[in-house]
């Protein structure tokens, strides 16, 4: 889970801070920064969210669920500060006065997972339960019911309710008492993919309508692709990476994150010549080139990793193009998938190392492919990353 | 009064301190961590397995003129309100079990999910816990007042068999035995028989029913 070389993964603290991107206002909804000793955790972990979707991906045992809990209230950090719209929800330091809002009065709405609907209440109760003894509580329900799409349903228990079902019924009885930040914990683990879809569309408007805070955590990365608009990659406790979700994917700040992400295609090198001209790097035998990067000298030892769609086959019979200008290699398929849109092969270098190869199902139709073939790839220049921690970028 | 209204109001007494002591207690030892927890649990339980004679003479001495409540002239010892005082005591510990195990079933991320609605501790009881737990602790009250309603060893010790005054049913049962008032006796028992029956029924009925009313676990794949 560590990079390779000297970098160091980055602690989420003061560095990353400085790259969320919030809509810039001066007290964001949420920011906390929070330590909790718990079990084999050393959960030790900071961010803040404004009026967008931050999603927290991590692998199970990450810290995700604990750190919605904090903010909630439901967990305690040992040390640290939780402020929800300018005000400390939540304070423990070596000095100072402790604070610690309950739960009841932080104004979150909570999605749990596996919803924790009332059983012996319908779905109009449970929706109703926020809103106290308000005269116009069921009101008020059955519209966020009818928002949802759930008002046939209003007079039903959970028990009657299908997954789809509840997590709207949840994310309804989330929504009554109008909260501004909403905590979502894998809401859409239990779900089919047309309704796990049809769901984020529904996310997606009630953001834009409701001009919520959405903290949301999973472990599939679709998800942070369908409704997230910044990404935080937990790891061990800590967050390794936070920033636009597109950019955490593209240019993951570390090995562990793309680990994490589930990239492939990483490839531990060595620095052997640097300059205007660009990096040379080994790699086990190869040379790749690179764009020049200021940050590194001769022999520091890196990872470097290429999308997929950036390893090219090259036309034994046609000019090179720009594009496979670079790293051209044999190689040798060891592999071939297919899916609906795209192809993916495995090919081995001539150093022995796999990289997978993806492009659009039609292409490359003339050459043979299939496993044990042999082709020449390109590793496309400006393709080829050096993964750096956030600090030093 | 008659052996059977003297049980009836033995049994309403005791089974109103069951409820008041036992709900509290169940609930404390199922949510939360009580310092010397298990060693209160064992005390209250004591008495399901202690003879009824061991318990009967705890209560008194702690009934009796050297005891603490005859120090604050309170005097119970052959009374028909020492005889509730035995019934509950033995009684209790029905409750007290089967109320920690329904309030112990209740999933704690409903109370969390009730916590982040808004509600203070006591709604998160009244509202949350108490309603999904209400099965468990029904049938637990049934038990206790049945316990408390049969309840003889204890009861004789403390409040005698005095008829008219503390001669509960259980006891105006022997008192007709060793008389040889048998014709007594079969109605006394059959009245006594088909009441435990009744309250065992009761019991089976709502333990069924609070299986049901448990948490249902999300069902995947679920269509709109």
């Amino acid at each position: 889970m560590r990079p390779s070389g000297g970098r160091r993964p980055v602690r989420a603290k003061g560095p990353t801070r400085g790259l969320t991107v919030t809509s810039g206002s001066s007290t964001p909804a949420l920011a906390l920064d929070v330590r909790k000793r718990l079990g084999g955790l050393d959960l030790d972990a900071g961010f803040d969210a404004d009026r967008d979707v931050l999603v927290l991906f991590g692998p199970s045992g990450s810290g995700k669920t604990t750190l919605l809990n904090m903010i909630a209230g439901l967990v305690q950090p040992d040390h640290g500060e939780i402020v929800l719209d300018g005000q400390v929800a939540f304070r423990r330091a070596d000095t100072g006065r402790s604070v610690d809002v309950p739960a009841r009065h932080r104004g979150i709405g909570f999605v749990m997972q596996q919803y924790a609907l009332f059983p012996h209440m319908t779905a109009l109760e449970n929706v109703a339960y926020p809103l106290g003894r308000a005269p116009d509580r069921l009101t008020r329900a059955a519209r966020l019911l009818e928002l949802l799409g759930m008002q046939s349903h209003a007079g039903h228990r959970p028990a009657q309710l299908s997954g789809g079902q509840q997590q709207r019924v949840a994310l309804a009885r989330a929504l009554a008492a109008e909260r501004r930040i909403l905590l979502l914990d894998e809401p859409f683990a239990a779900l089919d993919a047309p309704l796990r879809e049809r769901l984020q569309a529904d996310l997606r408007r009630l953001r834009q309508e409701l001009d919520l805070t959405i903290i949301l955590v999973t472990h599939h990365l679709e998800d942070a692709f369908a409704i997230g608009d910044r990404l935080a990659v937990l790891s061990e406790g800590r967050i390794a990476q936070v920033g636009p979700v597109g950019d955490v994917f593209r240019r993951p700040a570390t090995r562990g994150v793309a680990e994490i992400m589930g990239i492939r295609n990483l490839l531990s090198a060595r620095v052997v010549a640097v300059g205007q001209a660009g990096l040379v790097l080994d790699w086990d035998g190869l040379q790749l080139r690179l764009p020049p990067d200021s940050n590194l000298s001769e022999g520091d030892d890196v990872t470097v990793y290429i999308r997929p769609d950036d390893v090219k086959i090259v036309y034994p019979d046609r000019p090179s193009s720009e594009a496979v200008a670079h790293n051209v290699f044999d190689a040798r398929v060891t592999a071939h998938l297919e899916s609906a849109a795209s192809r993916v092969l495995r090919v081995e270098l001539g150093n022995g190392q796999e990289v997978e190869v993806r492009f659009p199902a039609l292409s490359y139709r003339p050459i043979p492919l299939e496993p044990g073939a042999v082709v020449r790839v390109a590793l496309r220049r400006e393709g080829l990353a050096v993964l750096q921690s956030v600090h030093r970028a | 009064m008659s052996p059977l209204q003297l049980s009836g109001l033995v049994t309403v007494v005791a089974t109103t301190a069951i409820v008041a002591v036992g709900v509290p207690l169940a609930w404390l030892l199922a949510r939360q961590r009580l310092p010397g927890g298990v060693l209160i649990e064992t005390l209250i339980l004591l008495p399901l397995v202690l003879p009824p004679s061991v318990v009967g003479y705890y209560l008194l001495m702690g009934l009796g003129e050297a005891g603490p409540l005859a120090a604050v002239g309170v005097r119970l010892l052959f009374t028909w309100q020492g005889a509730a005082v035995a019934s509950a005591v033995v009684g209790l510990p029905l409750l007290v079990k089967s109320g920690k195990a329904a309030f112990a079933s209740v999933d704690a991320a409903l109370e969390d999910a009730a916590r982040v609605c808004g509600s203070s501790e006591w709604e998160v009881f009244t509202r949350v816990t108490l309603p999904l737990a209400r099965r468990g602790l029904a049938a637990g009250v049934v038990l206790a007042a049945a316990r408390a309603f049969g309840e003889f060893g204890a009861t004789l010790m403390v409040a005698g068999s005095i008829p008219g005054r503390t001669q509960t049913l259980p006891l105006a049962i022997y008192d007709a035995v060793q008389a040889g008032r048998y014709a007594d006796a079969h109605t006394l028992v059959l009245l006594t028989s088909v009441l435990a029956f009744l309250s065992l029924l009761l019991v089976a009925r709502l333990e069924r029913d609070s299986v049901m009313v448990r948490p249902h676990p999300v069902m995947p794949r679920g269509g709109p």
